[in-house]
């Protein structure tokens, strides 16, 4: 395997990994919020996706209008299905939240088939196709591309979670809700704005990784990576969610390389689970003792 | 209790009135047929197009003239999604459920094969299924729906290293029937022309990530790198070569893939890649039976694009209706199977005169394509695989 | 009084159910039982001790495969012995998995249990030499004595007894000490531990007598399906038995055979369907969770109550 190979290779699992990153970042703004797991948030990055897509197509607009349509359709989904059924059982346990978002995937999943079948549609880039050299290596123009837009809407999170007064509520309800409602701050709009961040976080990572990997109703699958990065980073770090991400990306685009490849399917679930038995904490993550 | 009692008996009821006709699936006014497909999973497209849009399009056209000997013909399909497992369940379903008369059409080697020896134990025909592994070969109630495998490997190495005077090859192929049927009969016939093969990767079936693969097969340098896939793996694999600049080798697909799905999934990466194709072009020929499909196909489905899978469904219904009206009014499996194997030198308009011998074969043909501005350019005409 | 007569009717219907039905509907209820069988066992996992799984299909994966192999390689083994290794196998499985998941919580053990799923049937279609892999492996008949189960009826039967000591042997469990334990550990685990109840052995038995119970509905599962293939394992299989038991109720013995009975009968019927599917299941999921907590079971639960 030479240098240059196994640079384009790292490049690649970089790009996968920084949307991996995404969905992990999606997964914990909404844990930490919310302390429920939204198993449909890769049905949901799926759905707006498609919408854009449709939009774009019918309309013969631009395919920069494909962000901002995701973007508001995620929105539009997220906050639907928080008001309307989240919101309701907002006295229940974090079980039956979890099977009602399980359930939400089933339904969206069934929703994208009936609408646009379960085929498969290439996806335009926004990047060219040939390979740039940079020297010896050749590296693919949509690799850099990706892991470019995502650092950036990686630093525009940071920002917002440590300079707006958005980003300090929400920090303040996942550390303490109690203590959060009795500083003035409305967990319920906490909540639904923490739905709808994670979803639009996921839309953009969801057109990013389209051209890639191909527009279809089983691109939700998705969200098992990026349940992976972050317990992988540590769940319910940020920073760990971005290093979980890239470091999954990185060996799923390795392992193939050395060993049998159709190990590459198997990665994410391996990685998981030795992960949970060794150090559930994640790489960056501290054990929270358990409260009585 | 007493509600939930007479539901009860009207379930038996109904669950066991089924009348016993003569034959299973024909009636007075109606043929049933049916099959397993895949309408969703990797061949969610090629098998809704095969059935809705192929089978149907066809049945259309024969149920608006009055039918084969008034009868109408219906279908009943389920989804397996590529799942052998499922499909033998499907298939289980529609035999003693829906009691169709055949199972027509239905796709994918694995899943196909799967069902063999339940359809035998019950002498259900199985008509013109989308796949050729070898194994369909010369059994009483089955008739191959596609040129075999190995007969699609000859034709496809004897032009390589024959005509063209290639000489390493590399192989990317799914894991399983499907793709080690070719594997064998590459083997086979490069060892005919004194050669072997430079590589070998496979893919499991339903994965669509091919990079590792591709690194591996271009770290061995071979001339022609067959491509044995679904057309989403397929094109990723077009994608691929694209991206780490591999150019010095052509990319030929296999019959089963070789349409404009896979090209439109690829897009400009599909450029001078070659393969065998088992079909006329479906959009250009004036062949009078492609004619009459894509006329049929304006019809009834106006929006739907013609393509190779439809056809094929078109054909396999087209095939079958033939076999029916000359099995005459008493239409039962055995006469069907008898009548079909009395197909001599027919022609259908698509596809050169078919004769169906003892192997039950119906097709045994294929040309070249090249890929040219995003269509296939036909280069050769039909070649022989005797 | 009405529950006993309740019963011997089922256990009329039940024994004579293949003179009544015609030859699918005998297959579907052999299905359903199987399906029942398998909700009792995550029903102990999930609905006693709270460890909810994704990843049930596995065991069942395990369960089918193993009693597959032992017919085709030891046809002479009869077919109780086979079950019975069947769900042996698959409770070692379970129990060596269970074990280190016993420090994880909730969620991350239910994730676990969906990764623990991919890779079992990932390593069935890993090891084709053994299992034919993508390929698919056809079932031998079974064989009773010198009696072979070769028709839907004479598997029915099979399948009928089979489910019917599971099932007794589950009923009567509330009524031992590890039942009762059981109960504790999902009113209160915090609670039961604080009591005295040693939560981390119970919950390792309930880990490895799922998997057992799962493990023999595979070997039975196998013989009435007759060909297997690992891709048909998935997670949506894991999926429709969490449906089961949700719709049943979790932790009631005859929430999980309604359960079982409701979702296995709407999955044949909406064969036709297969796109709207997903989507029906996904609406009964949340409408459950929302309306009706408590399952079939608790909803005749306060039925009985009025």
């Amino acid at each position: 395997m030479t240098t240059a190979a196994l640079v384009h290779v790292i490049v690649s699992g970089l790009a996968t990994g920084s949307v991996y990153a995404l969905m992990a970042l999606s997964l914990v703004i909404i844990y930490n919020a919310t302390r429920t797991l939204n198993f449909a948030q890769g049905e949901m990055l799926m759905i707006s996706t498609f919408v854009a897509w449709s939009v774009q197509q019918a309309f013969a607009l631009p395919l920069l209008v494909t962000l901002p349509v995701a973007v508001l359709a995620a929105a539009a989904v997220a906050l639907v299905f928080e008001r309307l059924v989240i919101r309701r059982a907002i006295g229940a346990t974090h079980w039956d939240v979890l099977i009602i978002t399980l359930g939400l995937s089933l339904a969206l999943r069934a929703v994208a088939g009936l609408a646009w079948s379960h085929d498969e549609f290439p996806f335009p880039s926004f990047f060219p196709s040939r390979p740039i050299a940079l020297g010896p290596v050749r590296v693919a123009p949509v690799s850099l591309g990706i892991i470019g837009a995502s650092l950036a809407l990686m630093l525009a999170l940071a920002a917002l979670f440590r300079w707006t007064r958005l980003g300090r509520a929400m920090r303040a309800v996942s550390q303490n809700q109690r203590a959060a409602r009795l500083m003035g701050i409305s967990v319920e709009r906490v909540y639904s704005l923490a739905w709808v961040l994670a979803a639009v976080v996921g839309a953009i990572a969801g057109v990013l990784v389209a051209p890639v990997i191909f527009l279809s109703s089983k691109m939700g699958l998705i969200v098992i990576n990026g349940f992976t990065a972050a317990v992988l980073g540590g769940f319910g770090s940020m920073p760990g969610a971005v290093l979980g991400g890239m470091l999954l990306g990185v060996l799923e685009n390795l392992a193939p390389l050395y060993l049998p490849s159709g190990i590459r399917y198997s990665v994410p679930f391996i990685v998981l689970i030795a992960i949970l038995l060794v150090r559930p904490a994640g790489l960056l993550g501290r054990v929270e003792p358990r409260k009585v | 209790m007493r509600s939930l009692m007479s539901s009860l008996v009207a379930v038996l009821i109904l669950g066991a009135s089924s009348p016993a006709t003569a034959q299973q699936g024909v009636t007075e006014r109606e043929i049933v047929l049916g099959c397993s497909n895949s309408f969703s999973g990797p061949l969610a497209f090629t098998g809704e197009q095969a059935t809705k849009f192929g089978v149907d399009l066809y049945l259309k056209v024969v149920n608006d003239a009055g039918g084969i000997h008034g009868r109408r013909v219906r279908t009943v399909y389920y989804d397996d999604g590529y799942k052998p497992q499922d499909a033998v369940a499907n298939t289980r379903k529609l035999v003693e459920q829906d009691r169709i008369f055949a199972v027509i059409a239905p796709q994918g080697t694995p899943p196909v094969v799967a069902t063999l020896e339940y359809l035998e134990e019950n002498r259900v025909p199985l008509l013109f299924p989308f796949q050729g592994s070898p194994v369909t070969r010369g059994r009483k109630y089955v008739f191959s729906g596609m040129t075999l495998y190995d007969r699609q490997a000859k034709m496809m190495i004897d032009y390589l290293a024959g005509q063209r005077k290639y000489r390493t090859f590399g192989v990317l192929y799914q894991d399983d029937e499907y793709g080690k049927a070719f594997l064998t009969a590459f083997e086979k016939d490069l060892g005919r022309h004194n050669l072997k093969l430079a590589a070998a990767e496979s893919v499991k079936r339903g994965a669509s990530d091919v990079s590792a693969q591709i690194a591996k097969l271009q770290a061995a340098r071979p001339q022609v790198t067959f491509l044995v896939l679904t057309p989403g793996p397929g094109a990723q694999a077009l994608k691929e070569r694209q991206k780490i600049g591999w150019t010095d080798t052509v990319m030929v697909s296999s019959g089963p893939l070789t349409d404009e799905r896979y090209l439109a999934l690829a897009a400009d990466a599909a450029e001078g890649v070659e393969g065998l194709s088992l079909w006329p072009d479906p959009l250009t020929s004036d062949l009078p039976g492609v004619k009459a499909y894509r006329a049929a196909m304006q019809k009834y489905f106006g929006k739907n694009e013609p393509n190779r899978y439809s056809l094929s469904g078109y054909f396999a219904a087209m095939l079958f209706t033939e076999g029916a009206r000359r099995a005459g009014k008493t239409l039962t499996r055995e006469s069907l199977v008898t009548a079909l194997e009395g197909i001599k030198g027919w022609d259908s308009g698509i596809l050169p005169p078919i004769t169906i011998g003892p192997d039950h074969e119906t097709q045994r043909q294929g040309f070249w394509v090249r890929v040219e501005k995003g269509r296939f350019k036909q280069l050769t005409d039909w070649l022989t695989s005797d | 009084m009405r529950a006993r007569w309740a019963l011997v009717a089922l256990g009329a219907l039940l024994a004579a159910w293949p003179w009544l039905a015609p030859r699918y509907f005998v297959f579907l209820a052999s299905l359903i039982l199987v399906n029942a069988v398998v909700a009792l066992g995550l029903n102990l996992l999930s609905g006693y001790t709270n460890q909810l799984s994704f990843g049930h299909a596995g065991f069942l994966a395990i369960g089918a495969y193993t009693a597959a192999l032992l017919t085709l390689h030891a046809p002479a083994v009869p077919v109780v012995a086979t079950l019975a290794a069947a769900g042996a196998l698959t409770a070692v499985v379970g129990l060596a998995f269970g074990v280190p998941c016993l420090r994880l919580s909730g969620l991350y053990l239910a994730m676990a249990t969906l990764a623990f799923g991919f890779v079992i049937t990932e390593a069935i279609l890993n090891l084709d030499g053994l299992t034919r892999g993508a390929d698919g492996l056809r079932v031998p008949v079974a064989r009773l004595g010198g009696w072979a189960l070769a028709t839907d009826t004479a598997r029915y039967y099979l399948v009928a007894g089979v489910t019917v000591l599971l099932v007794a042997a589950a009923a009567n469990l509330a009524r031992t000490r590890t039942g009762r334990a059981l109960l504790a550990i999902r009113e209160s685990e915090i609670a039961a531990q604080a009591s005295g109840v040693p939560v981390a052995r119970y919950k390792t038995i309930a880990f490895g007598v799922s998997a057992f119970y799962t493990g023999v509905a595979g070997g039975l599962f196998a013989f009435i399906v007759g060909f297997l293939s690992p891709d048909a394992f998935d997670v949506f299989m894991s999926v429709d038995f969490v449906v089961m038991i949700i719709v049943g109720g979790l932790g009631s013995v005859p929430g999980s055979i309604v359960g079982a009975a409701v979702v296995t009968v709407l999955h044949d019927s909406l064969a036709g369907f297969q796109n709207y599917r997903p989507l029906i299941f996904g609406v009964i999921l949340v409408a459950c969770m929302l309306f009706m907590p408590g399952g079939i079971a608790g909803f005749g639960a306060r039925l009985a109550r009025r």
